[in-house]
């Protein structure tokens, strides 16, 4: 898998270099803005209250 | 008859064109020979070479792009790659979430306090009505837990609510009623307000700041230092005020760990259907909280009663009361 994303990324190495930190780094970004706090509701660390 | 060209052992066993015709070691008459054919070594029928003596030369690598192989390594990368996510989850919600959170505190504060510089009641009462979800309305601090723990709470237990710090529970009372006044925090992430409140003992402080006054609460005696509480740790100088409550509050106590869907915990009465008219009810402080740790299979609850109320003097606006100088 991520030899096959080396292989086709264009470019030197330094360029590839470049792409494959943008593209983990995006990577990331999604997880932490969108699939964590989508997926948190969903596990029971947050739920402190009772009812009233 | 064709002679073959051969090398090492098996000279003179050689099939081929020869026949089956078994090698004689008698000489033959001598006939007319025909001129002798080479055939190359690598183009006789394999059956037919001559083992070398050599041993059999290993079979080459497989080719790079096996398909069981690539699959086999992608399931790896895959799984390594799912690991490094639970491990980035649990970074976002230990350290992360708390982040943003103390960034919603400091606004929800920052907002408070300039509306409580704002207007000046001359009545010097405090109002509680209007108050939208996820407003703050007054500060907490627990100096058993040092100086520094501080929040503002905010109306409201939604799970947006709660991600800017202690949620009060909409139905309960506020901060000086009579009735209890139930907040509920995080104790895993969001700035974790309320992560170490089993380790409140009877006695410690809480105490609630609003616009004009401060209210100290006290955590009430737990379950096994009730039998001889007035003659043992009810004497400390600290106890001032709180004593095992009897009548209809006698099941309440200072720390306990209840279902989930226990909801009469934040009742006026905790623990009770029916509350009697407000004008003798008790004060009281309920905080909740899940337990264990990162689990929400039950809540912890924590119950306090009104000791004290400090009215704010205009004249002197950084004047703090004593009780939030009982750091340990």
């Amino acid at each position: 898998m991520y030899a096959w994303i080396w292989r086709h990324l264009p470019g030197p190495v330094a360029v590839r270099i470049g792409l494959a930190v943008t593209l983990a780094l995006g990577f990331v970004a999604l997880l932490m803005f969108v699939v964590f706090p989508w997926a948190e509701p969903l596990l029971p660390f947050n739920n402190v209250t009772t009812p009233q | 008859m064709g002679t073959v060209e051969h090398r090492g052992r098996g000279a003179g066993r050689i099939a081929g064109d020869l026949g089956h015709v078994s090698p004689s070691p008698r000489p033959r008459p001598r006939m007319r020979e025909p001129e002798t054919v080479r055939i190359p070594y690598n183009r006789l029928p394999p059956t037919n070479r001559p083992p070398t003596g050599r041993p059999t030369p290993a079979p080459p690598p497989p080719p790079r792009r096996d398909p069981v192989r690539t699959a086999v390594r992608t399931f790896g990368e895959v799984l390594i790659t799912l690991g490094l996510v639970v491990l980035l989850f649990v970074v976002y919600e230990v350290y992360w979430t708390d982040l943003v959170s103390a960034g919603k505190q400091k606004d929800a504060t920052v907002a408070l306090d300039n509306q409580w510089k704002g207007k000046d009641d001359p009545q010097r009462q405090d109002h509680f009505t209007g108050l939208g979800e996820g407003d703050g309305f007054a500060k907490m601090y627990i100096p058993a837990f040092g100086a520094d723990y501080h929040f503002t709470i905010v109306e409201g237990t939604t799970a947006a609510s709660l991600e800017v710090g202690p949620g009060h529970y909409t139905h309960t009372a506020y901060p000086g009623e009579a009735g209890n006044f139930a907040v509920a925090g995080h104790r895993v992430g969001k700035g974790a307000p309320f992560n170490d409140i089993n380790l409140i003992n009877s006695c410690d402080a809480i105490v609630v700041e609003t616009q004009n006054n401060w209210f100290v609460y006290r955590a009430l005696p737990k379950e096994e230092e009730k039998t001889g509480w007035a003659e043992g740790k009810g004497k400390e100088a600290q106890c001032k005020g709180v004593s095992v409550l009897g009548g209809e509050y006698s099941g309440v106590i200072g720390q306990q760990i209840v279902t989930p869907n226990d909801g009469l915990v934040v009742a006026p009465v905790p623990g009770k259907e029916t509350a009697p008219s407000t004008g003798e009810q008790a004060s009281l402080m309920t905080l909740t909280t899940c337990h264990p740790r990162f689990s929400d299979k039950q809540r912890l609850i924590v119950h306090a009663v009104l000791v004290k109320q400090w009215a704010k003097d205009p004249a002197k606006p950084n004047w703090t009361p004593p009780e939030l100088k009982e750091t340990v």
